[in-house]
């Protein structure tokens, strides 16, 4: 069974990929995925943003991406992954590298970010044309979760910076760069659990099923 | 091992690396953003980028919502140093004991805490709660210490926030100190100056209603009821209005007289405080009338009063020593000076200024005694000095002090030094015998000027000293830790110039002794447990307790002697020798200040202990309970004892001993 699964995985990867490439998708695949069923304290919750040419993931270049994880609470420094693809000028087996280095430091954790078509957009487009891997992490999209957590503050959604806004954090002046909006984020989504908590959404299956309900909700109704 | 296998390990490795440095490209960024924010905050602000990348790059950021609790004297030993990015922290003092000035304080941005429990590694004292939704740095223990430890500035943020505490911990020891001088001060004081002196009354035929409006204009809770003699018939009080006013349905022009309490207490003005005192407590009253001889009211004494007196003044005592004839009245003015001495302590003087200035009305007194057995003793044409040893000649005095102390003299030319040894051990055993009625107990060990060891010529003194650096034999060395310590107290000053400037000649010419002397002072160390924070078990028949002379103050005082004869120092004081020393030896001043204020601290608590613990006559010891001091005292005393331990190592490096 497991080497028939290799064998169709391996089927679809581009034939272009370096094997040291190849070799690392194969132990990100067969990584076993993370619990969901543990606490918010004990679940490792990556949180990314990424940085683009433009808005339309079909069209427009994936440019970097930032991520910091929330372990026990806390955002850790230790946990943090930094990458800007145009150093690379998005070519060759070094973005395919750092794409790879991206799964094996997600490793397969819950993925928390602002507007999953955005984001995952991006990202599954990479990950497909470069990597020929199907990107379908469990996502968590803050967009959706905040007006159901915090419907006093707001019950639509709405761009991140009105919850910059409400919270009343430091967003700094200017423009932010893919890590401090990636930090920024963290920070929501730290109050976020606490509030999950109390309406009883005590583990990060609970929270991905929420964030699912939310957005199919709110979309269709 | 298969070549493809070696192959394909490699090859995740070079992904590995990958990973790794774009990890490091996370952490640089993230710490990026974090010291935007330190940057804005003192003392960060002023931090070396490298010390500030550090924090940078270790601190964690938790969220703490509104009502939660972070942190508080049940969550065990501190983890973390916490700086608040943003939002609300109280800290509420936990327990009944309040150990610093302030009972709930609150935090915001940019404040930082728990400081004195992370570093010193316990458990917090405070409760600390987030009152609004907060964000925090949160830097591990172990980050914590070794940015103080490489940091400069954040260092001295740390240790001025952690004197603070030190100084809030002393005024707080004060404030016992002040409840307790007063309740004692009270004792001897007559009536005649406590008090109202011009109490408000009204005549026995006054209505109630304009006895009330009386009271109530003059904001006064008790009003006396006097005739035109000024004799006092009663006292009228609020409990009495509620009782035999309003629940009797007294009507309001009824005479006052009617609704007073009758035979008022009343004392004489001569009678002292003490017994104001006893007759509230016998008659359960507050108030007690005083009165002149013919019975006429002169003022009332109330409860609050008896706490707010006069203190004895320091000029009262230097003339009643100085006036004084004869033991008894010389025993009187040592009490005044234990009284003083207490009333000092809670006005605030610092346990350097206490000791000294103990040390100095000591001086006085023994003075007084050895002038006084001059009357009976003829030293004419004889030059000789009085000389203090130990804690006496060190101006280190508590308040249990016995008598250390020797003569020296000058034989005239031709002049037999045996017969007049004799005529000074005679005179030096009245005057031993004198200040032990005085309250200084006579010396166990017979360090005494009446014993014929230590009653010697100059030169037989040069000769003492000069066997006792040259063999450092263990009771030499004993010798030294109390003979070196001498000071003249009485008569020709020259000569213990004389005997310092041999002795500091002579050290300088045996090394070996100064370094058979750090051996010994290494001998005893500073009792922190390794596991738990005190060793409270090295007193044989004093489980539990510590010897803060022994293992606390001696410990910084042999330092510096030896530092002191190391570098010519000339003064005894401890301090005063640690400074000087410090100078000369290029000490830095903030190590040796640290220093210093652990030794003040183990003074302070040991005068706080004799006061407090020891009984009214007796001799108090120097044995606390570590448990049974406040969080935060416990805590100043471990860096106290840290301090001890730090200047030995110190010394043991300085003099090579193993």
């Amino acid at each position: 069974m497991l080497g028939l699964k290799k064998f169709l995985f391996r089927g679809s990867a581009p034939s272009h990929l370096p094997d040291d490439v190849r070799a690392s998708l194969e132990v990100w695949r067969t990584s076993a995925p993370a619990p969901l069923d543990d606490l918010h304290f004990h679940t490792r919750y990556v949180v990314v943003d990424i940085v683009s040419s433009g808005p339309n993931p079909e069209s427009d270049r994936l440019l970097g991406l930032a991520a910091s994880s929330i372990w026990k609470g806390a955002i850790q420094p230790d946990d943090t992954f930094y990458v800007d693809f145009s150093t690379l000028d998005g070519e060759g087996a070094g973005v395919d590298r750092q794409l790879t280095a991206f799964l094996l430091f997600a490793a397969k954790a819950p993925l928390v970010t602002y507007h999953i078509p955005y984001v995952g957009g991006f990202l599954q487009r990479a990950f497909k044309e470069r990597l020929g891997v199907d990107f379908q992490p469990q996502w968590v999209d803050l967009a959706w979760l905040l007006p159901s957590m915090f419907e006093d503050k707001g019950d639509t959604v709405m761009p991140l910076d009105h919850w910059i806004d409400v919270f009343g954090l430091d967003a700094g002046s200017g423009r932010r760069d893919a890590m401090a909006n990636t930090l920024l984020l963290a920070r929501i989504c730290q109050m976020m659990t606490v509030r999950a908590v109390g309406k009883q959404v005590d583990t990060a299956a609970q929270l991905i099923e929420e964030s699912r309900a939310s957005s199919f909700l709110r979309r269709n109704h | 091992m298969t070549t493809q296998q070696q192959t394909g390990q490699e090859q995740q490795q070079a992904i590995g690396q990958v990973e790794m440095s774009l990890r490091q490209d996370g952490r640089t960024r993230m710490a990026g953003n974090t010291q935007a924010f330190l940057r804005n905050h003192a003392p960060f602000n002023k931090m070396q980028p490298d010390a500030l990348q550090r924090f940078a790059e270790k601190a964690k950021i938790v969220f703490y919502a509104a009502g939660s609790e972070i942190l508080g004297p049940d969550s065990g030993k501190v983890r973390y140093f916490y700086l608040i990015e943003s939002g609300k922290v109280q800290a509420r003092q936990a327990g009944e004991v309040t150990v610093t000035e302030y009972s709930v304080l609150s935090l915001s941005a940019g404040e930082s805490f728990p400081i004195g429990a992370v570093t010193a590694g316990r458990p917090s004292t405070n409760l600390y709660t987030a009152v609004d939704d907060t964000f925090c740095y949160q830097l591990p223990a172990e980050d914590f210490l070794a940015l103080m430890a490489s940091s400069p500035e954040f260092n001295l943020f740390c240790t001025r926030y952690i004197a603070s505490l030190l100084d809030q911990s002393r005024r707080q020891l004060q404030l016992q100190f002040s409840q307790r001088a007063s309740e004692q001060q009270t004792l001897n004081s007559p009536l005649a100056g406590i008090g109202s002196r011009s109490p408000i009354t009204v005549a026995p035929e006054t209505p109630l209603r304009a006895a009330l409006e009386t009271m109530s204009k003059a904001g006064i809770g008790s009003l006396v009821i006097a005739g035109e003699d000024r004799k006092a018939v009663g006292v009228f009080t609020r409990t009495d209005l509620l009782d035999r006013v309003v629940l009797a349905d007294l009507p309001l022009s009824t005479p006052v007289s009617q609704a007073m309490s009758a035979n008022p207490f009343m004392i004489e003005e001569h009678a002292t405080a003490y017994d104001a005192m006893f007759a509230m407590a016998t008659h359960g009253i507050r108030h007690v009338l005083v009165t002149d001889a013919e019975g006429k009211l002169t003022g009332v004494v109330s409860e609050r009063d008896l706490f707010s007196l006069q203190r004895v003044g320091l000029r009262q005592i230097r003339q009643s020593i100085d006036g004084a004839h004869n033991v008894d009245a010389l025993k009187q003015a040592a009490a005044d000076v234990r009284q003083l001495s207490f009333n000092m302590l809670a006005q605030g003087v610092g346990a350097e200024q206490l000791t000294q200035f103990i040390s100095a009305l000591n001086d006085a007194l023994t003075r007084r005694v050895i002038q006084l057995n001059l009357e009976k003793h003829n030293f004419d044409g004889i030059e000789w000095a009085w000389l203090a040893f130990g804690s006496e000649g060190r101006d280190e005095q508590t308040f249990s002090t016995d008598q250390d102390n020797g003569i020296v003299f000058a034989p005239p030319e031709g002049a037999s030094v045996e017969a007049l040894k004799q005529r000074f051990l005679a005179y030096a055993l009245d005057v031993n015998n004198d200040l032990d009625r005085v309250g200084f107990p006579l010396c166990k060990g017979n360090i005494m000027a009446s014993n014929p060891q230590w009653c010697l010529t100059l030169e037989e003194w040069k000769d003492q000293f000069g066997s006792w650096i040259r063999m450092p034999q263990p009771d030499a060395l004993l010798n030294a830790t109390i003979f070196f310590d001498f000071r003249a107290l009485f008569g020709k000053h020259e000569l213990a110039d004389a005997m310092r400037r041999h002795l500091l000649a002579q050290t300088a010419s045996n090394p070996m002794f100064l370094r058979a002397m750090a051996k010994n002072a290494l001998d005893v160390e500073p009792p922190l447990g390794k596991i738990r924070d005190f060793l409270t078990d090295l007193e044989p028949g004093h489980p539990g307790k510590i010897d803060l002379k022994k293992y606390g103050s001696r410990i910084f005082v042999d330092v510096a002697r030896i530092y002191a004869m190391a570098s010519g120092v000339h003064n005894t004081n401890s301090i005063q020798r640690l400074r000087l020393a410090a100078q000369r030896l290029s000490i830095r001043s903030d190590e040796i200040n640290a220093v210093l204020e652990g030794l003040n601290f183990i003074q302070l608590l040991r005068l706080q202990h004799q006061y407090l613990e020891g009984e009214p006559g007796t001799q108090g010891d120097n044995l606390i309970d570590p448990d049974k001091l406040n969080e935060l005292d416990r805590r100043i005393l471990k860096e106290s004892f840290r301090q001890a331990r730090k200047i030995q190592t110190r010394l043991k490096l300085d003099y090579q001993v193993q």
